[in-house]
């Protein structure tokens, strides 16, 4: 579990180059921490999608603001990664939102630790629904608001959440493994 | 008598030496498989790869049909053998138990392909270890997926364990005591199995108490929409 590396990810307070002036105007009333993803130094127009660290309570107006300021109409993905070894967050939780006329895509991130929750995006979008769902089936990660936080994928009487990184590869099958 | 209901069909016309007899000796046991191999109604539990298999398997070149199989049935009640086909997950083992459970007897249940034999390649937390962990299985086919002519293989297997079956017998039941009067004469034609029943996997038992499943799509009142 030592081995897994943590964030790759470096922020600045800079927005980087090819972040809109509307995105900026958008979050300006938030505390936002920016990055480019190192892999993907830009170029084409889907590549090197800027992303921000956001907090915890600001995560769904950051989400109102690009949907209603800036046009970000669409909410691509939404799920989460595990860095077990980060303290005392281990869990990442982000929102890939597009905006369709533009080409515009920003990846927007929050921190939460184990046993944490982060508020709801249902209310935004419905195809928020079954992919918080998921986060929480695969992660253990609460969802505030959610009008129905289920295992989506998993028997609901599972135990453990598969996605993180100290579920066992093997071993966790009941009855034969 | 033991030996009268060893006697298959087959054997019986042959005994009956001309063509034009007209009168065929057999046994009610003999006749049953019989007729119970040559009308198998597969139920196919396609969940993954070995479904496709399946399907060419009925289709017109390698043709099921001659086997008196083609008629698959996708409602648990009307078919006789379960073909589960694939990989089978932890979720969807309640739906396979469920179906076995609603077929009636005398059932049979092949295991097609390597998932639904051992998990195969899919060593994982989310999916079932071989199905003989919920249900008793007649025969397992290899492969990943097999081929057709193993389906048909084991097809023309599974007919001949129907005709030597010990497992079903018929009997004549007669009326339990207190019957309605109009049912006192009367004997039925049913089948029972030998010795104790299997021990099945039920859904509480291994699932826990989870009420009825949740549907997919869930109905939403407009006003909790956006």
């Amino acid at each position: 579990m030592d081995q897994v590396p943590n964030s790759c990810m470096v922020y600045t307070a800079e927005a980087p180059a090819g972040v809109s002036e509307s995105v900026k105007q958008a979050l300006a009333p938030f505390t936002v921490q920016w990055s480019e993803h190192p892999e993907h130094g830009g170029g084409g127009k889907q590549a090197g999608w800027p992303g921000c660290l956001v907090s915890g309570a600001d995560w769904p107006k950051v989400f109102q603001a690009l949907r209603d300021g800036a046009g970000f109409e669409l909410l691509i993905d939404h799920t989460a990664v595990d860095y077990p070894a980060r303290t005392p967050e281990r869990f990442t939780v982000l929102g890939l939102a597009a905006n369709i006329e533009t080409q515009e895509r920003l990846m927007v991130r929050t921190r939460v630790a184990e046993g944490g929750s982060v508020p709801t995006l249902t209310h935004l979008w419905k195809s928020a629904d079954w992919s918080e769902r998921e986060t929480y089936d695969m992660f253990g990660i609460a969802f505030e608001g959610h009008p129905e936080l289920t295992r989506i994928y998993m028997p609901q009487d599972f135990d453990g959440w598969p996605l993180r990184r100290d579920f066992p590869m093997q071993g966790h099958n009941r009855f034969r493994d | 008598m033991s030996e009268v209901t060893q006697t298959r069909i087959s054997d019986t016309v042959e005994a009956s030496g001309s063509s034009e007899c007209s009168i065929l000796l057999s046994t009610v046991k003999a006749l049953s498989s019989w007729s119970r191999k040559n009308s198998m109604w597969p139920l196919p539990l396609g969940l993954s790869c070995c479904g496709i298999e399946f399907m060419a398997t009925a289709m017109s070149r390698y043709d099921m049909a001659r086997f008196g199989m083609e008629v698959a049935r996708f409602s648990p009640r009307q078919a006789d053998l379960l073909l589960v086909a694939g990989t089978l997950t932890y979720k969807m083992a309640q739906v396979m138990t469920r179906l076995y459970d609603q077929m009636a007897e005398p059932k049979w249940v092949i295991s097609m392909g390597a998932c639904a034999s051992s998990g195969g390649m899919y060593r994982s937390y989310s999916v079932v270890q071989g199905i003989d962990e919920f249900i008793p299985v007649d025969f397992y086919i290899s492969g990943c997926p097999p081929r057709p002519d193993s389906v048909l293989n084991v097809l023309m297997k599974l007919q001949d364990k129907i005709d030597r079956d010990e497992s079903y017998e018929l009997t004549l039941a007669t009326p339990k005591a207190g019957a309605p009067a109009e049912l006192a004469e009367q004997t039925v034609l049913g089948g029972r199995r030998h010795g104790p029943p299997v021990a099945l996997a039920t859904t509480d038992e291994h699932f826990g108490q989870q009420g009825p499943q949740r549907s997919m799509v869930r109905g939403r009142k407009p006003e909790e929409s956006r």
